[in-house]
């Protein structure tokens, strides 16, 4: 099965290609540091970051989404765009060209978090919008139409505290997929949810990405749920220092 | 447009949480109302009493003790200070009266002459003054006595003892005005000074050739023995009784009412600005941690919206427009609490008040300064929350709720 995708890979661009990212975080005298000494994600590739909770994997998705700074960057390019140069993302983060960064987060990526991240005073059409709206992008069927296929046409105009937390994750994929991004990353997205709607929502998700060629980062404790789905596992191991005051893991892939 | 979004979403957010937004509105007025009516209060209650004291000529009238004798060389001199407003001489009071007689009434008015002038502080800026022999402005109480008023004319007599007889001379006077009832309390008449001279002079048997009034012939040079004087304002009085003090003349004003109510307005003001800038550090203080509490509990809000590609600088007008909110608001019912306390608080002392008058009073300028201050603060401290709150990375802000 690797196999089969990495000969693919080769024929689609790297949207990714980080090398030698680090990013400490040093909490109550311990060092937590994420180290991704390579990574590479092709154009429409689904991977799968699996662990336990803390070992950093959302340290990693939130550096891929530009909201956490990393530490320390040998090299790192995005290239959402197949027709157009990979922007370095090393040199916004220096010149903490934040902005510039926003921009490339808006127009590119959609982000579904763990829990909520649905603005409590929007309905659901327009949290769903939100993404949209913020890009400027023009009223047409396509919330409707994503709610259509995630199963919330209904609640459309109802607040998210009406609804149960699986409805709300689906509203938050929504939000993440209606702005047309090349790239979605999710964080746990069926995390709080059981284990049967989980299996549902995370084939449901995967689905809508496919149909649409978007590139998918999704973090998940457990692995069981997605490897149907066939999603590409990254490797990364965790390992404490003997004095206890560092844990490390190291993503490759 | 951007910034429109953010302000739509700000106000779609503050109107969500409305009863949070209500119990800010409420707790901006709670210490902004009271801090209003305090100082409506000492703005009415002192600014009431200099406005009296600064109107009322008798606070700036300076009057002899005793009798004097005063020559026109003294009164040339005095006049010619700065801080004079108003200075005529009186002849001796018991040769101040007139018996006044009018055609529609059968009786007679004893009134008490006032030597009067141009510009004489008892009677209006605008209004008629005694000028020419004949002519007098009658006291209120006078006038309704003999039932006349301005146009009329009085018939004027004195009387006295002259070689062993008793004899009276008659005056035709014009009525030129009816003094308010504030400038004299009693019967009284406003006299030109030459009048006041010719009666006196009658009185004393000498002749008066003005009105063809026989008598004994009298070339000394006239003196007086008091005087109506006026300081320009209140705050001359003490400096003119001084010099008035110096020069050997002691009188009697005001000064002690004028320099209470001036300790008063300094006391008071010092009291005031005391509470003033307590409370307004106070309610600086409390707008500034509850908009500061607010945004830290939107922090999470505020992510996401970054998170969806809304600008750092967008972000800071998200809780600036809604802390805008709160002050506008605030405001608004503080002003209210303030109308319904001062009119409360002027309506049960109303009896006790001159129409017009009122013990708490605000001026228009001082609901604006209360808005400035109240955005002000509130604008401050929502962007020094904002801005930290848009300083920390997003994944911080998303992850530690």
């Amino acid at each position: 099965m690797n196999n089969v995708f990495q000969s693919r890979n080769k024929a689609r661009t790297t949207v990714y290609h980080l090398r030698d990212v680090t990013r400490d975080r040093a909490s109550e005298g311990v060092t937590f540091r994420l180290r991704v000494p390579s990574l590479q994600i092709a154009q429409g590739e689904k991977i799968a970051l699996i662990g336990e909770s803390g070992c950093g994997k959302s340290t990693l998705l939130d550096m891929l989404a530009f909201i956490s700074q990393p530490s320390d960057i040998a090299s790192f390019r995005f290239r959402p765009e197949q027709d157009k140069d990979a922007i370095d993302i090393t040199r916004l983060w220096k010149k903490r060209q934040m902005n510039r960064l926003s921009e490339l987060r808006k127009r590119h990526i959609g982000y579904v978090m763990q829990t909520g991240g649905l603005l409590p005073y929007l309905s659901v059409r327009e949290n769903i919008a939100l993404s949209r709206s913020v890009l400027g992008l023009g009223k047409d069927d396509t919330v409707e139409s994503l709610a259509h296929e995630l199963g919330i046409a209904r609640h459309l105009d109802k607040l998210p505290e009406t609804l149960s937390v699986g409805e709300r994750q689906r509203v938050a994929i929504g939000r993440a997929l209606s702005h047309q991004p090349s790239i979605v990353i999710a964080d746990e997205p069926t995390a709080s949810v059981d284990p049967f709607a989980a299996e549902k929502i995370m084939s449901l998700f995967i689905g809508l990405a496919e149909e649409r060629n978007i590139t998918v980062v999704v973090a998940s404790h457990a692995w069981r749920h997605i490897k149907r789905l066939g999603l590409r596992r990254l490797a990364h191991h965790t390992h404490r220092s003997k004095d206890g005051r560092t844990t490390e893991t190291v993503v490759n892939g | 447009m951007r910034l429109f979004k953010t302000l739509r979403l700000a106000s779609r957010d503050y109107g969500h949480e409305w009863q949070m937004s209500a119990c800010f509105v409420l707790a901006l007025a709670a210490v902004l109302g009271p801090m209003l009516v305090l100082f409506g209060l000492k703005f009415g209650i002192v600014g009431g009493m200099l406005d009296q004291l600064i109107e009322n000529p008798e606070n700036r009238e300076i009057r002899p003790v005793s009798s004097g004798r005063f020559d026109t060389e003294w009164f040339a001199a005095i006049r010619l200070r700065d801080d004079v407003a108003f200075l005529v001489p009186r002849t001796r009071s018991i040769a101040a009266t007139v018996e006044l007689n009018s055609d529609k009434v059968g009786r007679i008015v004893r009134a008490e002459l006032i030597p009067s002038g141009i510009g004489d502080p008892l009677l209006p800026d605008d209004g008629p003054i005694p000028t020419g022999a004949t002519q007098v402005v009658l006291s209120q109480q006078a006038a309704s006595k003999l039932n006349v008023v301005a146009g009329d004319t009085v018939d004027g007599s004195v009387t006295r003892r002259f070689r062993g007889k008793r004899e009276r001379v008659h005056l035709a006077l014009t009525v030129a005005a009816v003094a308010p009832a504030s400038a004299f309390a009693r019967d009284g008449a406003f006299v030109d000074v030459r009048l006041v001279e010719a009666f006196e002079d009658y009185r004393d048997g000498r002749a008066v050739s003005a009105f063809g009034w026989e008598g004994t012939i009298n070339d000394d040079p006239r003196s007086y023995p008091g005087f109506r004087l006026y300081a320009h304002s209140i705050y001359d009085v003490a400096a003119l009784s001084r010099h008035l003090g110096e020069i050997g003349v002691d009188v009697r004003n005001r000064a002690a009412d004028i320099e209470l109510v001036m300790r008063m307005d300094r006391n008071l003001s010092a009291i005031y600005w005391a509470i003033a800038i307590i409370g307004l550090v106070g309610f600086s203080l409390s707008l500034g941690a509850s908009l500061w509490a607010n945004v830290d509990r939107k922090r999470k809000d505020l992510s996401v919206l970054r998170l969806v590609g809304f600008r750092t600088g967008d972000i800071m007008w998200f809780p600036v427009t809604q802390a805008l909110y709160t002050a506008v608001l605030g405001w608004l019912l503080a002003t209210a609490i303030y109308f319904a306390a001062a009119y409360a608080i002027n309506d049960m002392l109303a009896e006790q008040l001159a129409a017009g008058q009122q013990v708490c009073k605000l001026l228009p300028q001082h609901f604006v300064l209360a808005l400035t201050l109240t955005v002000g603060a509130a604008v401050i401290a929502a962007a020094l929350a904002g801005w930290r709150s848009a300083r920390i990375e997003p994944s911080d802000g998303l992850r530690e709720l």
